[in-house]
Formats: structure tokens, sequence, C-alpha cells
């Protein structure tokens, strides 16, 4: 083996950055700046960590491409498209996070969201079964530690507990998955893994390897019928720690299993283009993308939280986005990836917009968002932008992604097979989902504020944030060739 | 003579992990659990992995069952009796124990288990120190850096998990 010490540290600089940003902002806060109050502590952290992530999207950017340390880490153009969103989807977390009330341990916060980030950065590279499972793992559990952080709601702790009881037995699943993988192949390199793969038929022991692979995925992935924590968590997560949950850590996560899928068990894809496909896992992403479109439009329609809906809308986007990791076969990861970070940008846009509203009073209800227009027309105006791309209205960018993956599923064999059928499923059940999407609208656009309602301050932090997310949205919508023009 | 060492200690193995999930007294599943390790140890001896096997019996069974069992005895948790089942919940218990069945049923039905498609023997890692050690910061050099920075947010999390209220600490 190759090892090439120099060329793994240059490829790894944007960890580094975020690593050593993570070590600055603990130290400065228990040195210098002990006895500031915990907005100051808060803003400075903020700060650091916004340098620390900037530094490393530059890094990014400039690192060549090619295999790394042999092969443990692989800088294709689908690694550096997903470092380069999770890090801009982190920044805006940040802007969320100035937004929200500052928590108890602000340094802390700050930190293993940078951490977390570190974990989606390596998950986006990973070519090697041991690293991947690790970079799921420290990203994961950062996200625990997140969803837990407001310790005077107990329903954050809840979200906390039911997040990583669900994740510690999706770890386990993959992990028991992948040693049955190494033991089959002899190998934990995803090359090596493939060309053993390719001699093999779709044994017994190989398909429950590949179930459980697939049942982790659909975890990270808030596909039915792995699903259930998403409601919980992102209605009892501080605003931050659901927005990072919701967005950066889907994008690393399915383009993690993209490449795990497409890039080990190629050679076991089976086919999903016509009725009478062979068996493999397609057949079976398939049948969850299904699942999670139906139960997610479904059970968003019942919802009259606002968090709970955007977790149902999220469940009904990872069937999407799954259909979109079925079409990467044929159109390649463009599709998915552009779904994927679009639905990222708007999400943390959306939760942004929550976590403003709720300094100037509770925002859980739907009908919380009542008379927005009035309260603050900035914020209904993003949250109309961040909505209406969330249900695939053009130009928004949210309407390209769906373009983008359905037509990639269409041309895989037509309506001849599930696939078609498939994408025409999701078509019928965006027109559904625009109905709760207006709901939303309708309160913060139409109706009446409550009479006691107080106009809502927007931070200048925020402020840019949110415009951000909101430009973005609309840049990548009417130039989709920004993004796809990485690959 | 392998063979049968083989199937002696999975056995056993089994049996103890099977204690771990059945045993309503905590303090009696922790001990299932030691021997259950102790079992996954006899299993690396037989693949001449010793180094694993005795870090296996070092940290595990030593210090992390020790630790549950400190925890065990912290927290005096008793054997609490367990809620009768509801409808559901049985149904599902049902449901899921025919899936399973009915996947290894079709497993056993079909156990045409391919000779792994091993590639030249690559030496047992887990079998020397010296070996071992040089695995580790050479080839695996990354993920142990990844662990460090894993455990460090684990750390950072518990501490603020953790840490009681203060009402002093919240005045601005």
């Amino acid at each position: 083996m190759n090892l090439d010490y120099a060329g793994l540290f240059h490829a790894l600089r944007p960890e580094t950055s975020l690593v050593v940003g993570a070590l600055i902002i603990l130290g400065l806060d228990l040195s210098i700046f002990r006895r500031h109050t915990p907005v100051e502590r808060l803003n400075l952290a903020l700060w650091i960590g916004a340098l620390a992530v900037l530094a490393a999207a530059a890094h990014v950017w400039f690192a060549p491409e090619g295999p790394v340390f042999g092969g443990v880490l692989i800088l294709d153009k689908l690694a550096m498209a997903t470092r380069l969103g999770v890090l801009g989807l982190t920044l805006l977390t940040f802007g969320v996070a100035s937004a929200a009330p500052a928590p108890r341990n602000p340094a802390e916060q700050v930190a293993i969201i940078l951490f977390a980030t570190t974990g989606f950065l390596l998950m986006a590279a990973a070519q090697q079964l041991l690293l991947a499972f690790l970079a799921l793992e420290l990203a994961s559990l950062s996200l625990y530690v997140l969803a837990g952080f407001d310790k005077t709601r107990p329903e954050s702790a809840e979200a906390a507990l039911k997040y990583f009881l669900f994740g510690g037995m999706a770890a386990a699943f993959l992990l028991f998955g992948f040693s049955l993988i190494y033991g089959l192949t002899g190998s934990i390199e995803l090359p090596q893994i493939a060309g053993q793969l390719f001699h093999v038929t779709l044994s017994p022991l190989l398909v429950v390897a590949l179930v459980m692979v697939l049942v982790a995925f659909g975890f990270k992935a808030a596909a039915a019928p792995f699903h259930l924590w998403a409601p919980d968590v992102y209605e009892g997560a501080p605003t931050s720690s659901a927005a990072l949950i919701a967005s950066a850590s889907k994008l690393a996560g399915f383009t993690l299993f993209a490449r795990l899928f497409w890039r080990e068990f190629g050679a076991v894809a089976g086919s999903v283009s016509s009725a009478h496909g062979e068996p493999g896992w397609l057949p079976a992403v398939a049948v969850i993308a299904a699942v999670s479109m139906l139960i997610g439009n479904f059970g968003a329609l019942a919802q009259s939280n606002v968090r709970r809906l955007l977790a149902y809308s999220a469940i009904a986007h990872a069937g999407n986005l799954l259909l979109g990791v079925i079409a990467a076969g044929d159109a390649g990861p463009a599709p998915f990836y552009y779904y994927a970070a679009t639905y990222g940008l708007a999400t943390v846009g959306a939760f942004g917009v929550i976590a403003v509203a709720e300094r100037a009073g509770p925002c859980q209800k739907i009908t919380d968002l009542a008379g927005l227009h009035r309260r603050s027309p900035l914020l209904a105006g993003c949250l109309a932008v961040f909505v209406l791309s969330l249900a695939g209205i053009p130009p928004l960018a949210g309407f390209f992604g769906k373009f983008t993956v359905f037509s990639a599923a269409l041309q895989m064999g037509g309506l001849a097979g599930p696939a078609g059928w498939l994408a025409m499923l999701a078509i019928a059940l965006s027109a559904l989902a625009l109905y709760y999407y207006l709901v939303i609208l309708k309160q913060a656009l139409v109706a009446k504020p409550a009479p006691d309602a107080a106009p809502i301050a927007v931070p200048a932090i925020a402020k840019l944030a949110l415009v951000l997310a909101a430009g973005l949205i609309v840049l990548f919508g009417v130039n989709p060739s920004l993004l796809l023009g990485l690959f | 003579m392998a063979q049968f060492l083989f199937n002696l200690f999975a056995a056993f193995t089994l049996v103890c992990a099977l204690g771990v999930v059945v045993n309503k007294n905590a303090v009696n599943a922790a001990m299932c659990l030691l021997l259950a390790l102790v079992g996954v140890a006899g299993l690396f001896v037989a693949l001449n992995a010793y180094l694993l096997a005795f870090l296996l019996l070092l940290v595990y069974a030593g210090a992390v069952v020790a630790l549950f069992l400190f925890i065990i005895m912290l927290l005096d948790t008793k054997g609490e009796q367990r809620p009768g089942l509801k409808h559901a919940s049985l149904v599902a218990r049902l449901f899921a124990a025919a899936l399973v069945g009915a996947g290894l049923l079709s497993f056993f039905a079909r156990s045409r288990l391919p000779e792994p498609a091993l590639g030249p023997a690559s030496a047992a890692v887990g079998a020397e120190l010296k070996l071992y050690a040089y695995q580790l910061f050479t080839t695996y050099l990354l993920p142990v850096q990844v662990i460090g920075f894993l455990l460090l947010a684990a750390m950072l999390g518990v501490i603020v998990i953790s840490k009681k209220l203060d009402a002093a600490e919240d005045a601005p």
C-alpha cells in the first residue's frame, strides 16, 4: 500500500481547518471569554466557526482530484460538490444558531457542530468501510448531542434519546452488514469489494448484508419505515440542531450511501427499468422510496405543528431522493446531488425563519405563524421562497430538482417499469404536497396576526443568512448549471 | 478439533448472549455478558488472534463490564416487573418473529453458501502486538485519528448534557 502521509495531510486540510477551529473556540471560551455573557460567547464562537468553515471551503475548492492514501479517500467531483454543499449548509446553520437564544454552553455547541461537519466531509469522500463507518458515527454522535442541547426543555432530551436509540440500532445493523461484506470479500476497500462481488451471484449471505446496510441507509435518510425518529427529533431538538440534521446530514448521508451502493454493490444492483426486473438492491430501494413518499405526504397532511410538518415533508423528500439514487446508475450523481443540496437550502431557511419567529414568542403550531407578513415582511417573503421551493414551484430550485430527478427516473425505461411508475407516483404526490405547503403560506401571508402579536425584529446576521439562502434558491433555480456544472 | 472448539465456543456465546436478553435481574444480565465475551475471546483464540482475545478480555470483560456493574449497583435497579403484553405489541412481536423465521427458513432451504472469495491470505493482524501496532499507526492511521475526535465530541457531549443546571452560572 502506498502510504503517502504528505498527500493525506494535503487532502485532509478542510477537516483539519474545522477541527482546529473547534479547538480554538473551546480554548478561547475556557480562558479569555469565560466571564462574558452567553450571547457574546455565542457570537465569538460563531464568527470563529464561520472562518473555519470558509477556510475549509477554500481548501476543498483547490484540492487536487484522485484517490488519497492508497484509496482510503476518493476526491472526485461528487466528493468535492458534496463537501462544498455541506460547508455552505453549515454556514447557514450558524446563521440559524445566531438567531436562536444562546444556549448555556454556546462554545461547545458551535464546536460540536464543527465536529459533525468534519464527519460529513469525511463521509463525502470515504472509500473504505472502516472510515465510512467512523465518519458516520462521528457525525451521528455529534448530532445526538446537539439534539439534546437545550436542557431547559424536556422535549429536547426526549428527542436526543429517541434519536440516539434509533441511531445506535442502525449503527449496529450497519456494522453487522459491513462485517458480513468483509467476510464475503476479504476486503474493506470499496474498489476491491466491487471487484470481488463482480464474480459473485446474489447469495443469501450477501442479501443479508445488503438488507442490513439498507436499514442503516433508511435511518440516515429518514425514509419509511425507518422514519419514526424524525418527527420527534425535528420537534424537540433546538432549531439550529434540527436545521443541521435536516440539511447537511441528509446531503452527506445520501452521498455516502449512493457511493457505497453503486461503487460496492453495483454488480448486484438488479433492475427496476422493466416490470420483470432482476433481483438486487434496486427493487428494495424502490419499495422504500414508494412507502416514504406515501407516508411522508399523507402524514404531513394531518400535522398542525410546523416542525412535525417539515419532518413529514422530509420523509416525502427522502423518497424522491431515493428515486434519484436509483437513477444515479444511468444518469450519474448530479440529479440527486442537486436535489439534496437545494432541499437542504430550503429546509435550513425554513428552520431559520422559525428560529427568528421564536424570538417574539413560541412558534410550534402553524397558526403561530399567522400574520407574519405584518410582523416582519422580510421573514414572510423568505418563508414563501423556502416553502414554495420545497413544494417545487418554478422558477425556484426545488422545481428543477424534482424535474431533473423525475426525468432521470423516467429515462430508465419509460413507464414500462417500476422506476417510471415511481416517478409518476412522485409527481402525483407532489401535487398533493402543494396543499400542506400552502397551508403554511396561507397563515404567513394571508391570515391576520393575533391582536397581541408584536413585530419581529430580525437580527442582522440572521437577515443575511436568510436572504442568502433565499437568493441561492432563486439563483440555482434560474441557473441550475451553477450546481450541475460541478460534475 | 478446530471445528469442535468453534462449535463449543459459538454455542456458549449464543447461550450467554440469550441470557443477557432474557435475564430480568440486571446484575445477572451483566454477568452473562461477561461470559459471552469470554466465549468470543475463545473464538478469537481459535483464529490465532491471541492479541485480540487478550484485549477483549482485558478491556471489555475486565473494564467495561465492571463499569456496567458499578453503574447498575449505583442506580440500584431492581428486577422490575415487566408490563404485560399489549395486544398491538404482541401482534408486532409475532409478526417480527414470523419474519425472522421465514428469513432463516429460506436461508437454510437455499443454503448453498459460496466459498468466501477470499484473496491471498493476509497476515492475521490481531496475532502479534508489533504487527498490530504497526498497522494501527500506518495503514489505519486515519481511522485512529477519527476515533480520537469521535471520543472528544462524545466527551464534550457528556459534560454538557450531564452538568447540573447551576443558577449562579446562568445569571448574566
